[in-house]
């Protein structure tokens, strides 16, 4: 047997790593099926909570103390009300904690979004509901919630009908400034997509309709008049939020077709370059939707964009028999919070069971990868290979990776 | 965060000696190590490095999977394909994580080009520095073969580290000459004697500067300071091979600096057989670190900050044949029509 054969089969149990060293691994009590919201609590009594909302039920979120980043340690993990519905989205201001609600069909509850107290981790008490069920809403998949006031948030309304169910949630700005009675303050959809707009409907990406929605939507303190929105198979959308009740549209740049949609994340890194980064999620098994990327985008002129890389991945022949997804999804978003690690040159992203992985973008023409980890297949890993969904480094350095289905949260130190 | 140049790179020892001096016999001990479990060792033929078999889990032609997690392949092609072909196979997940290279060279190898392809080739240096070069010196053969080859003259003053084997074949006396001449050629090499292949892992890994927040005893470690004051042979040195410092305590223009080094190399590039130190360049926070074998040099990098408060530039030269007489002149020309360097005098 050829030697790099057995090698080969032999690495996917291990672990795959370059300068990320694993410090420290909790399976958070088999249910380690995380998707895509993490943040970390700095807690009153010193103590940092990494808050990890689950991919699906039965588990909402999770709070694991990562104070001593070499023992994780759970200190609390919450049920969701049934198995229709899954939180998936979190962010964490002060001890305020917004968690996403999304239901697998139109009109069920809960759908929206709850936000928490969380200055006791152990004992998160509920402040309000803002309930976005309706004829036509599956509720919220993603929230953004930063400066205190407002959530921006990705979410279907009572009052939205669209013109193709899969462009069933829009953007909205919600004011959460009296946190018992959040208030949506303005909103933008992709025109098209809402029934009675003129000029629709859209015509649907031709192999893999995703549909037009916003999936992630960031807003940064460095432009607070901006909103930077992955709209899936609408490409990159930058807003101009300056009048938070009438968001307008600045740019838009589609790339799929001829790529394959779904615009996940666009990142804005606010360096000299007016560097942007941009993922589209992989969402097929075997490599279906290859290639699925991270786009190195020239935002210098934010009404001109322009691709002039993407992130260097290893081989996708090699990766995809590994099993499952393999390509782009989430990156680790600069937040603004002081837990936060923050880079204007390094960015780090999830690719499936390609890992997490760390690239040098300082020259934007010719990115370098710095760093890797791909977890070994977990136990009883669905897919047969372990599925890296998203990543939050703190301002340690210490970077938190965490698996879609049963691998938990991977604790790393990163040496670049 | 701005990312630091040095720490994410992976270790490269070199391995050299000649024919007979042990070599072989040194990687052997070092891969049955605990700590020595994910490294990478290229060799010229498996069948020569005589692992044991009840270590080795699965062979082929090209490459050795040992069950400790070590590995072993052959030096196909040129150095520079062989590294970059490991590098992307691990990438893959087609081999393991290895975080350190050993690189055995054949005992007739002149070293130079082995640690100038790792400096200079711009691939490899994003993935990998050199960090000791280990010559191994055999007390039986070694007074003959240094007074008859230029290789094995050559290996000994590139050094980093210096391991003298087969001692108990030889007497006291013999083995005090030898390391007497050692010192003479390579000064600054700290020297051990191994039996067996046997020495501490500590001496020969951890050498080279392995990040830029660097602490003064790691520049001291790299540059061998401290080793020919303790063993009181400093400024001795060989008729063909000579070791010295040149310090300077003022700051100097980066020009003045590259002009010295292009002047150098230029005219007896050969001759300046390895250049390294530390050098105090006006306007920068930093020392600039400076690495050369012959006439190619990494591109220079500069540390965040000074390690310990003597800030004057130290450079360690080993040439053949250039006393150091003409390398200070050298620098003061050329410091004397560099209007900016009127204070940057040789010690």
């Amino acid at each position: 047997m050829a030697v790099e054969g057995t090698l080969r089969s032999g690495a996917l149990a291990a672990h795959l790593s370059l300068n990320m060293k694993l410090l420290g691994h909790n399976e958070l009590a088999g249910f380690g099926g995380i998707g895509e919201g993490i943040n970390m609590q700095a807690a009153g009594d010193g103590r940092r909570i990494l808050w990890l909302a689950h991919e699906s039920a039965p588990k909402n979120f999770t709070g694991v103390d990562v104070t001593d980043p070499r023992n994780p340690k759970m200190v609390v993990q919450t049920d969701l009300p049934h198995a229709d519905v899954r939180s998936n989205s979190l962010d964490v201001v002060g001890n305020v904690m917004a968690v996403a609600y999304q239901t697998k069909k139109w009109g069920l509850k809960p759908a929206g979004m709850d936000l928490f107290d969380i200055s006791k981790p152990e004992a998160p008490k509920l402040i309000s509901h803002f309930d976005r069920s309706g004829p036509s809403s599956r509720g919220a998949h993603c929230v953004w919630f930063a400066d205190g006031q407002y959530v921006h948030l990705t979410s279907g309304a009572a009052d939205f009908e669209p013109n193709d169910p899969k462009d069933d949630q829009f953007y909205q700005i919600i004011d959460v400034r009296n946190p018992s009675k959040p208030v949506e303050v303005g909103r933008w959809w992709l025109p098209g997509t809402r029934k009675g707009d003129a000029g629709g409907p859209l015509p649907r990406h031709p192999r893999f309709d995703g549909g037009y929605r916003p999936h992630n939507t960031n807003v940064y303190p460095q432009r607070p008049d901006r909103a930077y929105i992955g709209y899936i198979d609408g490409g990159t959308v930058i807003l101009d939020i300056a009048d938070k009740t009438r968001p307008r549209l600045v740019s838009r740049w589609r790339h799929s077709p001829p790529f394959n949609g779904f615009t996940h994340t666009v990142m804005p890194l606010f360096n000299k370059n007016g560097t942007i980064i941009i993922t589209d999620e992989c969402v097929r098994d075997n490599g279906e939707d290859w290639p699925k990327l991270a786009w190195v985008v020239d935002g210098r002129e934010e009404t001109n964009l322009v691709p002039v890389a993407t992130l260097p991945l290893p081989p996708a022949e090699t990766f995809i028999k590994r099993g499952g997804r393999y390509g782009a999804h989430n990156l680790h978003e600069n937040l603004p919070g002081p837990c936060s690690w923050r880079s204007d040159h390094i960015v780090l992203g999830t690719f499936f069971n390609g890992g997490v992985r760390a690239f040098d973008v300082s020259n934007p023409l010719q990115p370098r990868e710095i760093a890797y980890f791909v977890p070994g297949t977990p136990r009883l890993a669905p897919k047969g290979s372990s599925q890296v969904n998203d990543v939050f480094v703190d301002d340690r350095g210490i970077v938190y990776a965490v698996d879609r289905f049963g691998g938990g949260v991977y604790v790393l130190e990163m040496t670049i | 965060m701005v990312r630091d140049a040095l720490a994410g790179l992976i270790p490269v020892s070199i391995i050299t000696g000649f024919l007979g001096s042990g070599k072989t016999t040194l990687v052997n001990r070092l891969l049955k190590r605990p700590e020595m479990n994910r490294v990478a060792v290229i060799v010229n033929e498996l069948g020569e490095i005589g692992v044991d078999n009840d270590l080795v889990e699965v062979s082929s032609e090209q490459m050795m999977l040992l069950n400790n997690g070590c590995l072993c392949c052959v030096l196909r092609g040129d150095l520079q394909e062989t590294l970059r072909d490991l590098f992307v196979k691990r990438r893959n997940g087609e081999i393991i994580d290895y975080d350190r290279v050993v690189i055995e060279t054949t005992g007739l190898a002149d070293p130079a080009p082995v640690m100038q392809t790792l400096l200079t080739d711009a691939l490899l240096r994003d993935q990998y520095r050199l960090d000791c070069v280990v010559t191994l010196v055999d007390a039986v053969n070694a007074p003959g073969q240094l007074a008859q080859f230029s290789e094995p003259l050559k290996q000994v003053a590139l050094a980093d580290r210096l391991i003298v084997t087969k001692t108990d074949l030889v007497t006291e006396q013999a083995l005090a000459a030898l390391t007497g001449r050692l010192r003479e050629i390579n000064p600054r090499a700290p020297l051990r004697v191994a039996m067996n292949g046997e020495i501490e892992l500590a001496f020969l890994v951890d050498v080279g500067l392995r990040r830029t927040h660097a602490d003064l005893e790691e520049v001291e470690r790299w540059l061998g300071e401290g080793e020919e004051d303790e063993h009181g042979h400093g400024h001795r040195h060989d008729e063909s091979v000579q070791a010295f410092v040149l310090r300077f305590e003022q700051p100097l223009p980066w020009s003045a600096f590259t002009q010295c080094m292009e002047v150098l190399t230029a005219l007896r590039g050969p001759d300046l057989l390895r250049v390294k130190g530390l050098v105090n360049i006006e306007g920068k926070a930093g020392p600039m670190v400076v690495q050369g074998v012959q006439h190619l040099f990494h591109p220079p990098l500069e540390l965040a900050a000074w390690p310990g408060t003597d800030r004057s530039t130290r450079l360690v030269f080993i040439t053949r044949g250039i006393p150091r007489q003409i390398v200070a002149d050298l620098f003061a020309a050329i410091g004397a029509v560099t209007t900016r360097a009127a204070g940057a005098k040789v010690n």
